[in-house]
């Protein structure tokens, strides 16, 4: 065998190894916040930082469930554990309900791309969540409030279908007593004991008084959600430019090779999942 | 570049001769029609006189079915699993997917490099062979010659009184070394090879057609004769996605976690947990899968990603052509963008 | 088996047959080399093929063939109703499969062909698959059914998960095993609309498919139709492909 011959292709580089191979992660602390999602803390080895921006997801492994992109609910000023939180809708997923604190789970990512916090800051921050997108932008909303002095104006609007399905019910109320927050809440159907707003999040936009020029949006909800929050942005003529959105799509490898997730010729779990508007614009497979 | 006479007659102590120095794989019979690459056991069983193989040599770089790694359901331990990469010669291979495994190296080279597949290809020698078109091939339209010999280390030249081999690379003169009584050849003419299936454009050309190719109605009328099977991506020598999966044994202690070859014209290939499907009419999935191969990563290397084999046609039971498709689009763009005055949304920015 | 080697937390399983050949289960008894590890994760409580004993309840039932009496609908109510998880085996019980061709005709003419004078004694309805009657929560296709896909589905079920079952068609199979396609034989095959997870087993071996897996989700039937008919079928026979195994799907969906 002539070994020495020397072909087009250069020894691999070892840490190529790792592209596939999730880390060992144990789970510190979970807390069954609704009949369907689950919130999860964990912990990678030696209690190291994840590193991740608000709006990177990871890739959560249960070895022989398979494996899941799932978003990083926790903010990176959290240090030493990081969150998830988790509905419950596939074979990974409902698995995942039944671990307790102790299980082991493996940990691939962060990957894409989150928010751009150096875009955002000294800016005025609206967040429009719809349903389980409050779940990533929840790692946006506890980063403005962890340095609250690095931006402006701190709206937040959030919508659920029922009061039953809103999540982190305790941060939402530390939400609505900030003075520093102007948060506003809505359900699409009321049930008795619910006194706020009635209406999908929609309703909630156009009584907002912005100052436009200065005010950044970060939406992340169900595709359907994502058409007409657009819409009703620009009949406030918020700039598109001033829009970051993110995307849900399938996704298997989470490294840009598998191609589950392309939306025209770009990849979401390399350019997204949270977009730029205008970038958005120019993929017509995007929001349909 | 040096070249060489290769009666047919020697052909046979040539593969023998290769076959010392790696694992030789080359163009089988498969079937009763059709011809595959397999691990040649007998130099007589070789056939360089093919149209085209069911399966491209992707298959050696990019398993159908791969293991990833395996893990132990008990103790929660993970192994690695990495592939071998024996030196392996691919004799008889024509240049349409030689360029498609450039192309794949890209692919898995950029980005994100991954270990498999560059680990497989890496001890690869590759012997090109020309062939005569057939009324599939249109590697031509897409810029690639029957001679091509790029990403080659050796070639073999057919014409009627035998092959001329070009040495193509050093590894290609190493494979020879001891392959004695080699007589020069002399130049000779290029042999005319007509491909008689085209695309009307020049490849350079098709990133405009389709810029203006989206809403096109080609696309609902293909999706009426498609029936979805995937066929067209499972035999295409560049597409590479796949479905990662994990399956464990019959003791439920331990398994294993699988990748496999999927592909965009099935079902749920973009389909959510949640149940959405984001391209769930067959006509969005034909047109992401052209675009693919003509659009896509052509914008970013300016090089078509399809490398007119013919496999996606020649496979399809429905009689899909993809040079119909495109010519289709061709024909679309000269009469609704080149012959018509500027439509008003053209100007105004 | 004797009730003191059966552990106390193994989930019980059962099958049940109702109108078929008993086919997929003489497969189930070919599983020489697996069913010793398959018995230490369950309790086999009913299984007419190879033992007697019967329980109340069934954290796995396997249902094996059409329903096809009115007698086959109480018993699957019945089975049901003491059922955790329900799985439908075969092509009978999965989409009806060879029996409901029976259905093309009217049934007074099928009873009065099969029971001749007798027929009053033996009431008889179209052959459904189970799912029309009752919730079936996973199928295993197939005629007989395929026993790779059989472990997968048990595997999973024991792990507590939803078995992953492809939707794409056998032509994929046939792709990732580089098989010839038969129509470059000149065979006309239903490869392309059948569901796979069979590992293309009929078209591996010169075989035709003739759709025992069920249609695709979706099926583009008129597609199909033009594929059989410009490879030599007439529009007849190109449909009486489809009836062989899926003459419930297309009586009652109308997909041809």
């Amino acid at each position: 065998m002539s070994n020495h011959i020397r072909t087009g292709i250069e020894e691999p580089d070892r840490k190529m190894l790792e592209l596939y191979y999730p880390e060992i992660a144990e789970i510190t602390r979970t807390k069954q916040i609704t009949e369907l999602e689950k919130w999860f803390e964990i912990a990678l080895p030696g209690n190291r930082d994840l590193n991740h921006q608000p709006g990177q997801f990871v890739q959560v492994s249960l070895f022989g469930f398979g494996e899941a992109p799932i978003s990083v609910t926790s903010s990176p000023t959290k240090r030493g554990v990081f969150e998830l939180c988790v509905r419950k809708v596939g074979t990974l997923t409902t698995a995942m309900h039944k671990l307790k604190p102790g299980d082991r789970i493996g940990i691939r990512g962060p990957f894409g791309h989150g928010f751009d916090l150096q875009k955002m800051e000294g800016k005025d921050i609206l967040i429009i969540g719809g349903g389980i997108g409050i779940v990533p932008l929840r790692s946006l909303i506890n980063t403005v409030i962890d340095r609250r002095s690095d931006f402006g104006r701190f709206i937040i609007l959030y919508g659920a279908k029922t009061p039953g399905e809103l999540l982190f019910k305790d941060e939402l109320k530390s939400w609505r007593e900030d003075p520093t927050i102007e948060y506003h809440v809505t359900v699409d159907q009321g049930t008795p004991d619910w006194d706020g707003n009635v209406g999908v999040i929609t309703t909630l936009i156009p009584r907002l008084d912005l100052n436009l020029g200065n005010t950044i949006a970060a939406v992340v909800g169900p595709p359907i959600m994502y058409k007409f929050v657009l819409m009703a942005l620009k009949s406030k003529r918020l700039p598109d430019e001033n829009i970051y959105l993110s995307l849900e799509r399938r996704m298997k490898c989470g490294v840009g090779k598998c191609g589950h997730c392309q939306i025209n010729h770009s990849y979401v779990c390399q350019d997204g999942p949270v977009y730029h508007y205008p970038v958005i614009k120019q993929l017509p497979e995007a929001i349909q | 570049m040096e070249k060489f006479n290769l009666s047919t007659s020697r052909l046979n102590a040539l593969i023998k001769h290769l076959m010392t120095r790696g694992i030789v794989y080359a163009p089988h019979k498969n079937g009763e029609v059709s011809f595959s690459f397999d691990e040649v056991r007998d130099p007589g069983k070789v056939i360089l006189n093919y149209n085209r193989t069911l399966q491209s040599i992707k298959k050696y770089f990019l398993p159908p079915r791969e293991q990833l790694l395996s893990f132990s359901l008990k103790s929660g331990s993970l192994s690695k699993v990495e592939p071998e990469n024996p030196l392996r010669i691919f004799l008889g291979v024509h240049s349409y997917d030689m360029q498609a495994v450039l192309r794949l190296d890209y692919n898995f080279s950029q980005g994100n490099p991954e270990l498999n597949y560059l680990k497989r290809r890496q001890n690869s020698l590759f012997i090109g062979v020309s062939f005569e078109p057939d009324t599939y091939h249109f590697s031509r339209s897409v810029g690639i010659m029957v001679e091509e010999f790029d990403g080659f280390d050796l070639f073999l030249d057919k014409h009627s009184s035998g092959y001329t081999l070009y040495v193509v690379t050093q590894a290609g003169e190493e494979l020879l070394s001891g392959f004695d009584h080699l007589e020069e050849a002399p130049d000779r003419p290029a042999t005319h090879r007509e491909f008689r299936n085209k695309i009307k454009y020049n490849f350079n050309r098709l990133s405009e057609v389709f810029d203006h190719a989206w809403d096109s109605s080609v696309w609902e009328e293909i999706a009426q004769r498609c029936v979805g099977c995937g066929t067209c991506n499972l035999v295409c020598p560049t597409c590479y996605c796949f479905d990662v999966e994990d399956d464990v044994n019959l003791s439920l202690a331990d398994g294993s976690r699988y990748r496999s070859w999927d592909g965009c014209m099935l079902n749920s290939f973009a389909k959510v947990a949640g149940g959405e499907n984001f391209r769930a009419d067959l006509s969005d999935r034909q047109r992401h899968r052209v675009y693919r191969k003509f659009k896509y990563i052509t914008d970013v290397t300016g090089e078509p990603w399809c490398v007119g084999c013919g496999r996606c046609t020649a496979y399809c039971t429905a009689g899909i052509s993809i040079v119909e498709t495109v010519n289709r689009l061709c024909e679309e763009y000269e009469q609704t963008v080149l012959r018509k005055p500027l439509a008003k949304q053209d100007w105004v920015l | 088996m004797k009730s003191d080697q059966i552990k106390p937390n193994k989930p019980k399983i059962a099958f049940f047959d109702f109108t078929s050949c008993e086919g997929c289960q003489l497969n189930k008894l070919n599983l020489e080399n697996e069913l010793p590890d398959i018995l230490r994760h369950v309790e086999l409580v009913e299984f007419r093929e190879a033992m007697d004993d019967k329980a109340d309840y069934y954290d796995i039932a396997f249902i094996e063939g059409s329903l096809s009496t009115p007698s086959c609908i109480n018993r699957i109510h019945d089975i049901r109703r003491r059922s955790n998880i329900l799985v439908a085996l075969g092509a009978c019980a999965t989409i009806g499969g060879i029996n409901s061709m029976k259905n093309l005709q009217p049934i007074e003419t099928v009873r009065e062909t099969v029971y001749g004078e007798e027929k009053y004694r033996f009431p008889t309805l179209p052959a459904i698959p189970v799912s029309a009657v009752v919730k079936v929560d996973y199928e295993i296709r197939g005629c007989p059914m395929s026993i790779p896909e059989f472990l997968r589905v048990l595997k999973a079920l024991l792990m507590g998960k939803a078995p992953n079952l492809p939707d794409s068609a056998v032509c994929v199979e046939c792709k990732l095993r580089e098989n010839e396609c038969l129509y470059d034989r000149g065979i006309v095959c239903l490869g392309p609309v059948t569901v796979g997870g069979c590992e293309a087993i009929c078209p591996s071996f010169g075989q035709f498919c003739t759709g025992c897996r069920g249609l695709v989700p979706n099926p583009n039937k008129d597609a199909m139709l033009d594929i059989l008919t410009q490879h030599g079928l007439s529009l007849e026979d190109a449909q009486k492909r489809f009836l062989l195994f899926n003459s419930y799907n297309i009586e009652s969906k109308s997909i041809t």
